[in-house]
């Protein structure tokens, strides 16, 4: 039943998945070359070199979370279609549909992840860094499956509810912004987009993952 | 005879419309048909027997399942033919014949293999760009494959050509006579159920209007023609749905009676109306009279 739901998604998402297993692949390998190309030409400082790492290191996680949001919208864009009906008429309990339904995406999410991995691996083989510096491609392509995970998780999250639930997600998030701007221009201090963002992007947040040092070259 | 459905005062509502007393029993091993006006709630009430909506109360048993509760044992004994196409447009006929096949154990592939040539599909055209005769047996196909005890069908020929729906009808049919399924087919196409049903069960405004099997529904509806017609009263042994002005003649009475057997004839002769003829009913008559008179008394 599982290889069956896999193959479906894979007839869905196949595009998608190609196209980011070359782009997770080429990323890493791109972001160092033309480190190698201006070192031949006049040789850069350790500072030089972790300036332009860190330059590039934005890159991987927006890579991660647009890899995570594309792919948990196409697992459930033909049971929208259909308004689930065939989903719900197949024996199988509605946890367990949802469960494989996630397995299946997982699965695929894992194509463009390993691609990461292999390209930080060979990236990190083609470079000769000066004392002092080292690579991590392997803890790199942990933090880079983790978050492409986590975008997976919540965005299949959100793309299971009905578009009921999706219009309240976003009239929350109106209200927030609309209160924001209302208690600025009132001149009262509070800062709920600051504190919303502090409480997502740091620990136990879950957007934690996609904060902090990305760079597949460090000291 | 155990029933292979039963409802009992199922309640459900939403918005304007709402399923109230609803009681249905069909028989196992029956083919009964399920006659209702557009929009009168058979749609609905076959996504409650399957457990896609959930009601609001009253009890639902399918196959000797309770549902909600034990919907999946139902779903994986029970053929369902839904009236919009469900099955995946981006997927060929043979994925998803390959797809279906995954969540039932009992799957045929030879039958399934026997009815694509049979109906004429092709395996490597995509579902979404099948015409909507296709689409119709497509779904048929998968739902007699997967080796059901119940077969639900809602609409299943509906908008399908003459030929694609004898084809339709004969598998169906077919299947039936050989594995002694019982079958729930909801349709608006009266003359359809009237040769292939042996139960019914007329729907209207979210009621039961009436459920029998379909000899007596055919036997007990008569239009009664009088040139003199007898004064009603408690003791007259059947129901009068209507009654009027003798239309050829203007002489005289018809009326529209439910529950006629034979020897009223005679009681009715020999009291103080005159029974000039007695005529047949076909089942759209029939229907079309009842659902007159449940709205009537409604109203």
């Amino acid at each position: 039943m599982f290889k069956a739901i896999v193959y479906t998604q894979w007839r869905w998402s196949r595009l998608l998945v190609l196209a980011g297993t070359v782009t997770a692949f080429a990323l890493p390998i791109m972001s160092v070359q033309g480190l190698n190309v201006l070192g031949e030409a006049a040789p850069w400082t350790a500072r030089d070199i972790l300036e332009h790492a860190e330059s590039r290191s934005v890159w991987y996680a927006v890579l991660a979370g647009v890899l995570g949001l594309l792919l948990a919208t196409t697992v459930w864009h033909s049971d929208h279609r259909g308004r689930h009906q065939y989903a719900l008429s197949l024996p199988v309990p509605r946890w367990q549909f949802v469960m494989q339904r996630f397995g299946a995406g997982a699965v695929l999410l894992g194509a463009p992840v390993l691609a990461f991995a292999a390209g930080c691996l060979l990236a990190a083989a083609s470079l000769t860094l000066p004392d002092g510096l080292q690579t991590y491609p392997v803890a790199l392509s942990l933090r880079f499956a983790l978050a492409a995970f986590v975008a997976y998780g919540v965005f299949f999250a959100i793309s299971a509810a009905t578009v009921r639930t999706a219009a309240y997600v976003l009239a929350l998030v109106g209200a927030v912004l609309a209160t924001q701007v209302l208690l600025e221009a009132a001149h009262i201090e509070i800062d709920l987009l600051g504190t919303f963002y502090e409480r997502a992007s740091y620990w136990p947040g879950p957007a934690e993952i996609f904060t902090g040092r990305w760079t597949l070259i460090d000291v | 005879m155990s029933n292979a459905i039963e409802v009992r005062e199922l309640l459900y509502q939403v918005k304007t419309f709402e399923i109230r007393d609803f009681t249905l029993n069909v028989p196992s091993g029956s083919i009964y048909g399920f006659l209702g006006p557009n929009g009168c709630g058979k749609t609905t009430t076959i996504q409650l027997l399957l457990g896609l909506r959930r009601a609001r109360g009253g009890s639902i048993s399918v196959l000797g399942h309770a549902v909600p509760r034990g919907v999946t044992r139902v779903l994986a004994r029970t053929g369902y033919v839904p009236e919009h196409p469900h099955l995946y447009p981006n997927l060929t006929v043979d994925e998803s014949l390959q797809y279906h096949a995954a969540f039932y154990p009992g799957w045929d592939r030879d039958r399934a293999k026997g009815m694509l040539s049979r109906f004429d599909l092709r395996g490597s055209q995509a579902v979404g760009r099948l015409s909507k005769g296709e689409t119709g047996k497509l779904l048929v196909l998968v739902a007699l494959a997967q080796m059901p005890e119940l077969l639900v069908l809602d609409e299943p020929t509906d908008g399908l050509d003459p030929v694609v729906r004898r084809d339709v009808m004969t598998a169906l049919l077919d299947y039936v006579s050989e594995h002694k399924a019982t079958v729930f087919v909801s349709s608006h196409l009266v003359h359809e159920l009237e040769r292939a049903c042996d139960w019914i069960g007329v729907m209207d405004r979210g009621r039961m209007v009436v459920e029998m099997p379909m000899q007596s529904f055919k036997r007990g509806i008569k239009r009664l023609r009088f040139t003199q017609p007898p004064a009603l009263t408690q003791e007259t042994p059947f129901e009068v749905l209507s009654r009027s002005a003798a239309e050829s003649t203007g002489l005289g009475e018809e009326w529209l009676v439910s529950g006629w057997e034979p020897a009223m004839a005679q009681a009715l002769e020999s009291g103080s109306g005159a029974l000039r003829e007695i005529v047949d009913m076909d089942l759209e008559e029939s229907f079309v009279a009842l659902l007159s008179r449940s709205r009537a008394s409604l109203s």
